[in-house]
């Protein structure tokens, strides 16, 4: 968190910068199949953030050393794209987008049904084409539409939204002002149907009642990101 | 890049077609699968474009930064142009540092562009010796069913045309439109079952043999040419390519013109 904490991004209508309130999401589209190579794929809009998520497998796991006997592996790799940020981003991987990779591949790992492909492994590719906050959280959302359009077994998609404080308020799904001027960020991946968690990532300053308020938000945000997500599964299905 | 099998079957397959004047995915010999540019379609880059021929789908976005000119060099900006294939484009792609493979799309790409002096570099100058404009065109593939070369190529060119140079972010000026004053296009030939065919698919590429990549400029005039890959071509052979080349990258540069 910046926590300049001097700039303003709340009106006295409670309203925020770009006309939200504090329980608002930001506009979400999502489409499937939109690599056609790859055994299944997804295109997410968030706001201006924008990922492309593609699926190859289940397919032999080599070197022999990652694979296991008695399930898959899933191979997760994170990446922005050098044209997804203001700055231009030096291609390669680094250490943020390591650690984004292997929280991802931790949380998805809770739920897709690996036991059913010893040997083999699942390649999650998830690229950041533009970047505007919460890219995680789009990454992972993406991805487990992006396995569902695979066919790929999983007791349930994840749901990955945050939520976080602005100006001693707190709000849902952190717009880049928010992001880089705010004072807290609470990413969470949801099980939509059992309302539990595989993904949880925090930092900045929250006081309980603060705390539980933005996970609320999170739960409730949760619901309407997972009827998007269902929605744009079955419009693929029904081509 | 990992080495992909090369079936036999497929080798065997191929030759058969070419025999009969036909190709794996129906097409002539010289036909160039359906193209779609787009271009501003990424909002973090400056210019941008997307191409989508067939099954290939590719991004190109520009940014620029502020750099101190090189000493030789005191009045001119640069252009750099790098390609990335990760392994969203397809099973075959790893990652890990630069491939050759994608080292040399982005050379040839770069040097067709480059070479056409489509990009006055003097015009990139801010203040002689001290700050100039560099121009960076990335590549970036999504979806690779072959022919990555004339995607990036088509999408570089449009991402180019399209670039603003965001002058008032960093405080030098006014914002402007990059002058792109040339179009180069890039055609690329594989040898298929002992034939030459244009614009090959992956499956085409996987059991052809060698490539040829001609980038002419809007006048026909030749910017760059790369032989690649294990093979042996006559001069009959490339002059026919280098017809074909001449009419099919003036259709190309009318879809970006």
């Amino acid at each position: 968190m910046g926590g300049y904490g001097d700039v303003q991004m709340i009106d006295d209508k409670g309203l925020r910068m770009d006309g939200r309130g504090p329980g608002d999401l930001r506009e979400i589209t999502i489409e499937t199949g939109v690599v056609p190579v790859a055994d299944g794929s997804c295109r997410m809009t968030w706001g201006t953030n924008e990922a492309i998520v593609a699926v190859y497998g289940p397919m032999e796991a080599h070197p022999r050393k990652i694979q296991r006997q008695d399930r898959a592996v899933l191979d997760v790799h994170y990446n922005m794209a050098p044209f997804s940020t203001t700055d231009r981003m030096r291609p390669g991987f680094n250490r943020r987008s390591r650690e984004i990779s292997k929280v991802t591949k931790d949380a998805l790992e809770s739920v897709v049904l690996l036991e059913l492909y010893p040997r083999s492994k699942i390649r999650i590719s998830i690229e950041i084409i533009s970047a505007e906050a919460g890219t995680r959280c789009v990454g992972l959302t993406a991805a487990s539409v992006a396995l569902a359009d695979a066919g790929i077994p999983m007791t349930d998609m994840v749901v990955s939204v945050a939520s976080g404080k602005i100006n001693d308020v707190v709000v849902c799904d952190l717009n880049k002002e928010e992001d880089n001027y705010g004072e807290a960020d609470l990413p969470m991946g949801i099980l939509p149907n059992s309302g539990d968690l595989v993904f949880l990532q925090m930092d900045g300053d929250l006081s309980q009642e603060e705390f539980k308020q933005a996970w609320n938000y999170n739960m409730e945000a949760s619901n309407a990101v997972h009827k998007q997500m269902i929605e744009a599964l079955k419009g693929d299905a029904n081509q | 890049m990992t080495i992909p099998l090369v079936p036999n079957l497929l080798r065997a397959h191929l030759a058969e077609l070419a025999d009969n004047d036909s190709r794996i995915d129906g097409r002539d010999r010289w036909q160039g699968r359906e193209t779609q540019v787009e271009v501003g379609v990424l909002p973090r880059a400056e210019g941008s474009a997307r191409v989508q021929m067939g099954d290939t789908i590719v991004f190109a976005g520009v940014k620029f930064q502020v750099m101190q000119p090189y000493p030789d060099r005191p009045n001119e900006g640069g252009l750099m142009c790098s390609a990335e294939v990760r392994p969203i484009a397809g099973r075959n792609w790893e990652t890990g540092p630069p491939s050759p493979e994608s080292i040399e799309l982005g050379r040839v790409v770069d040097r067709g562009i480059r070479e056409s002096g489509c990009i006055d570099v003097k015009s990139l100058c801010i203040i002689p010796g001290e700050k100039a404009w560099q121009v960076i065109l990335d590549l970036f593939a999504i979806s690779d069913d072959g022919n990555l070369f004339d995607a990036f190529a088509l999408a570089g060119i449009a991402a180019l045309r399209s670039a603003v140079v965001p002058a008032e972010r960093f405080e030098v000026g006014d914002d402007a439109p990059l002058g792109v004053s040339k179009t180069p296009i890039m055609c690329s030939y594989h040898k298929v079952g002992g034939r030459f065919v244009y614009d090959a698919c992956h499956r085409e590429e996987l059991g052809g043999d060698e490539r040829i990549h001609i980038t002419l400029g809007d006048n026909g005039n030749v910017h760059s040419l790369q032989k690649g890959l294990k093979g042996i071509f006559s001069t009959e052979e490339f002059d026919e390519i280098m017809g074909h080349a001449l009419s099919r990258t003036s259709e190309l540069r009318d879809l970006i013109n």
